[in-house]
C-alpha cells in the first residue's frame, strides 16, 4: 500500500465515520425526512391535540448508507488506480 | 287513585331524566354540526408501530356532519365523517405515494375513508357539556366496510366570543380512537415487506359548527 492508497483509505474512513456521527446527531432515525410532526393543543378544547407537519430536515440512516456505499465505491476505484504499477508488474 | 297516578308520573319523569343522556347547555332541539374546516385543522390520524420505525400519518381533508337532539344525544345521534385519502401525509413523499397507490389504499378508486355512526352506548356524562361514549359504526376503507367500536369524547360549546373566533355558531369538539386490522380491509401490508404493522390505531380530532 503506497501513500496515495493510504490517504484514500483514511479519507474514506473519515467520511464514513462522519456520516455515522451526523446520523446519530440527528436522532438516529432510520429514514430521512423533510417534515416532522409537532403537536399543538387546541385553545378551545384543551384535551384535543392537533398534529402539524413542520418543514425540518432529519438525516436518516438510509442517507448515511447511500453516501457510505458511494464513498466505498469511489474509494475502491481510486485505491485501484493509485496502485504501484511497477510493483504489480514485478509480482505478476 | 291520585296517589297512584302521582307515583307513576314521578317514576316516569325520573326514568325519562335518567335515560335521556344529553348535553346540558343553553341550546335545545335537534342540531346539525358540519365538520368541514377550510383551514384544515380537523384531522384524522393513524399510528403504526413497526420494527424499524413508528409511522404516523395525518389526513386533514375531513368532511361530514352529525345531528342529534341536544337533550337526548344517546338516542338521536346519527352522522357520517369522512377523510380524503389524497390528504394523508406521513412526512415522507415516497411513503405518501406508496400509501395512495393501488398496492395500498388505492386513492384513485377509493378516494375516501369514512365512519358512519350506527348506535352509541356506555354514555358517561363527565361534565354538563361533555359526554364520553362508545360509538358503533361502519368504517369503510379500500372498498370494504366493517363494523368497529370507537371510544368517543364529545364536548359541546355554546356560541361565545371565543368560539366565534374559530367559527360561527355552537361548536362540537370530538375526539375518537379505535383500532383496525389492515387485512380486514384487503390491504396487503406484505407487499411492502411488512413495513407497516397489521394493527393500526386511528385517532380523530375534529371540531364542527352548527351554522
Amino acid at each position: 500500500m503506497n501513500i496515495k492508497q493510504k490517504r484514500t483509505l483514511i479519507i474514506a474512513a473519515i467520511i464514513i465515520v462522519a456520516l455515522l456521527i451526523i446520523w446519530i446527531a440527528f436522532g438516529g432515525h432510520i429514514f430521512t425526512r423533510t417534515q416532522v410532526l409537532v403537536e399543538k393543543k387546541d385553545e378551545l378544547f384543551p384535551d384535543m391535540v392537533q398534529k402539524e407537519w413542520v418543514n425540518k430536515f432529519i438525516w436518516g440512516l438510509d442517507l448515511s448508507l447511500v453516501i457510505s456505499v458511494i464513498t466505498i465505491f469511489i474509494g475502491s476505484i481510486l485505491f485501484y488506480l493509485f496502485r504501484d504499477k511497477k510493483r504489480s508488474a514485478e509480482l505478476s | 287513585m291520585n296517589k297512584f297516578l302521582l307515583s307513576f308520573l314521578t317514576v316516569l319523569f325520573i326514568s325519562t331524566i335518567i335515560s335521556a343522556q344529553g348535553f346540558k347547555v343553553k341550546t335545545t332541539g335537534i342540531q346539525t354540526f358540519n365538520f368541514e374546516d377550510k383551514n384544515g385543522r380537523n384531522q384524522a390520524s393513524f399510528f403504526s408501530a413497526t420494527p424499524l420505525e413508528d409511522i404516523t400519518g395525518t389526513g386533514n381533508a375531513v368532511s361530514g356532519s352529525v345531528s342529534f337532539d341536544v337533550a337526548d344525544f344517546a338516542k338521536t345521534l346519527k352522522g357520517r365523517i369522512s377523510v380524503k385519502v389524497s390528504s394523508i401525509n406521513t412526512g415522507i413523499d415516497l411513503r405518501n405515494h406508496h400509501l395512495q397507490s393501488s398496492n395500498w389504499l388505492y386513492a384513485d378508486k377509493y378516494p375516501e375513508i369514512s365512519f358512519e355512526i350506527v348506535s352509541i352506548n356506555d354514555v358517561k356524562q363527565t361534565a354538563d357539556n361533555r359526554l364520553e361514549f362508545k360509538a358503533k359504526g361502519n368504517f369503510s376503507m379500500h372498498g370494504v366496510t366493517k363494523e368497529v367500536v370507537a371510544d368517543v369524547d364529545a364536548t359541546y360549546l355554546d356560541e361565545n366570543d371565543q368560539t366565534r373566533k374559530r367559527a360561527p355558531g355552537d361548536l362540537l369538539g370530538v375526539r375518537s380512537k379505535f383500532n383496525i386490522n389492515l387485512s380486514d380491509y384487503d390491504v396487503d401490508n406484505a407487499l411492502i415487506g411488512n413495513k407497516v404493522a397489521e394493527k393500526i390505531e386511528i385517532s380523530i380530532n375534529i371540531v364542527g359548527s352548527n351554522k
